[in-house]
């Protein structure tokens, strides 16, 4: 790999890890400070342990629709306008991407029918109508309710299927989900005051690709015009793809 | 016909039989050692996306070697590719022609692992006893019997075990291991069926699974094909596919519903009762060689 990039490659990753090291202290500074003012309900909402409805009333999707019409259900009743997916049933079998933040309102609005993802109610006519995903959906392969997906699969079925047949919303995973960016601390192994080359060289062990594509961009190229920027264009002759000094 | 090593096994299997059958005793009549309330998993070919994360939590469950190519690299699946010694389990894509409404061609992933099948033929294969098929469904390997033969992988209709050819010193067959430690604690699921984000992998007991597979073709019959694979193949298997397209478009090999250790089980037993099989072996061995290679000059000539 190393000998793939020469040198002028292992210098790359000192010029990105700056411009990140940049990014993210200017970021932190002006982002940290904001959080949707529902933020801390939804938390608490999505952690609140549910009891598991075992049995459900059979019946087809249609007379689900119906029976919600009878009885004056709609999207005018919805109780909240979001909701954080991040319940604690999941996270107890794997941890790896961050909540999903769901526009329930929005969702509700598009599809109009309650019946789309509410689509069985319980056997018990006592409970209410409808109820919360985790309701019905728990711990995946529960013996109790064999025939039914655990709630991550159930999310995933319901979203991306959803999602796939009206050509509309993400389908991959970072579409929703933030990427939990594991602690690199653990991960990079580095020698003692190590030469800027070495740290380049480590973080190029995992990120070759994005040392590649690095090469072709301006940060990298660092010459000709500054394209859109018209009237405030320059022409730069000196830097990283012409004359270096910090090539490492 | 070209030969190569499996196929050479293979035909020299064949001879070896022919050449025994009339020698050995009367065999004794052939029991399934299967057990009676197996593990299993459902894979549904209808659910499953492709994102490969089966094969990344069974990378790290298994504390394999890391990829040359990162897990989330979907350019992999360009290429079909086989369980190999460093990877239990890989997901390949077909276009077998199914297509939605707008005409797109719709892929079909197929995760595949070992079947761990009821009456395994690598385990009657095994001269030492290296592989066994334990209560809980998985088919074992232990390492420290293993003598390092190979027929495990000849004899298996699905070509899994695979071999540490690039370990000259401790090689060892490498195959999926169920996470047997893991299913045999209360509440264990296998890493794969675990991290799964659409449950394409359902864990429980193969009797309940295939409860399930029947339930799901009942309720929505024009999703799936009638066919559960593995309830009868090869004498059923602890991993069943439920699927939308038909098997043989996705490398589902048509199998009989025999157990396939019915055949060799017996003949390894007449093989190994006498002391002069394994010269009697060598010598069909030789033959075949032989044979083949003037064959091969021939084709070669012509
Ligand atoms: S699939 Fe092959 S390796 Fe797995 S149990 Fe069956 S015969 Fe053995
Ligand atoms: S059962 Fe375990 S070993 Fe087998 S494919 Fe799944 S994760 Fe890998
Ligand atoms: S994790 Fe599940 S959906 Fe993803 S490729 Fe594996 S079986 Fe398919």
């Amino acid at each position: 790999m190393i000998r793939l990039l020469n040198r002028q490659g292992v210098s790359v990753f000192a010029v990105v890890s700056a411009m990140l090291f940049c990014c993210n202290s200017t970021q932190a500074s002006s982002t940290s400070e904001w959080t949707a003012p529902d933020q801390e309900a939804a938390k608490e909402f999505a952690a609140l342990p549910v009891e598991l409805i075992v049995n459900i009333k059979d019946e087809s999707p249609y007379e689900r629709s119906l029976r919600l019409l009878d009885q004056g259900l709609s999207i005018k009743d919805m109780p909240s306008h979001y909701f954080l997916l991040d319940s604690p049933i999941i996270k107890k079998q794997e941890d790896r991407y961050g909540p999903v933040r769901f526009m329930h309102a929005k969702h509700a609005r598009l599809v109009r029918d309650c019946a789309v993802c509410h689509h069985y109610r319980p056997e018990d006519p006592a409970v209410k109508e409808i109820n919360r995903c985790s309701a019905c959906h728990q711990d995946a392969f529960d013996p109790r309710v064999v025939d039914r997906t655990g709630l991550k699969a159930a999310y995933h079925l319901q979203c991306m299927e959803c999602h796939r047949e009206m050509a509309k919303g993400p389908l991959s995973c970072t579409g929703c989900h933030d990427k939990k960016i594991p602690d690199h601390v653990k991960l990079i192994k580095l020698v003692d005051k190590p030469e800027p080359s070495q740290v380049t060289e480590e973080c190029l062990r995992c990120h070759e690709n994005q040392g590649r594509d690095m090469l072709k961009t301006a940060h990298w190229l660092w010459r000709g015009p500054s394209t859109h920027t018209v009237g405030r264009s320059k022409e730069i002759e000196i830097g990283k793809g012409t004359i270096a000094f910090n090539n490492y | 016909m070209k030969l190569n090593r499996r196929n050479f096994f293979k035909l020299a299997g064949v001879a070896g039989a022919g050449a025994l059958a009339t020698g050995a005793k009367t065999a004794e009549a052939w029991e399934s050692k299967a057990p009676k309330d197996p593990f299993g998993c459902l894979v549904d070919l209808s659910r499953c996306v492709g994102c490969r994360k089966c094969e990344q939590g069974c990378n790290e469950v298994n504390k394999l070697l890391p990829p040359e190519r990162p897990f989330v690299d979907m350019l992999l699946l360009n290429e079909k590719r086989r369980p190999d010694a460093n990877s239990y389990t890989v997901v390949n894509r077909y276009f077998t022609g199914k297509s939605d409404e707008q005409d797109h061609l719709l892929p079909t992933y197929v995760k595949i692992q070992c079947m761990h099948c009821q009456d395994p033929a690598c385990v009657s294969a095994c001269l030492v006893g290296a592989l066994t098929k334990k209560e809980s469904g998985a088919v074992h390997y232990d390492v420290s019997k293993c003598i390092g033969c190979r027929y495990c992988m000849v004899a298996c209709p699905f070509e899994i075990p695979a071999y540490e050819y690039f370990d000259p010193l401790t090689p060892r067959v490498r195959k999926c291991t169920f996470c047997f430690e893991r299913i045999e604690k209360e509440g264990g699921v296998p890493a794969c069926a675990a991290i799964c984000p659409v449950e394409a992998i359902t864990f429980g007991k193969r009797s309940s699974l295939l409860d399930q597979a029947r339930t799901r073709m009942k309720k929505d019959p024009a999703r799936y094909i009638d066919h559960i694979y593995g309830e009868h193949e090869v004498g059923g298997t602890s991993w069943l596919y439920l699927s939308d397209v038909e098997f043989n478009k996705v490398d589902f090999q048509d199998l009989p519903s025999e157990p396939i250790p019915k055949l060799p089980e017996t003949i390894q037993h007449s093989l190994f009762s006498y002391l002069w099989s394994p010269i009697a072996l060598f010598g069909v061995l030789s033959v075949v060689m032989a044979n083949a290679k003037s064959k091969k000059n021939k084709e070669d000539e012509s």
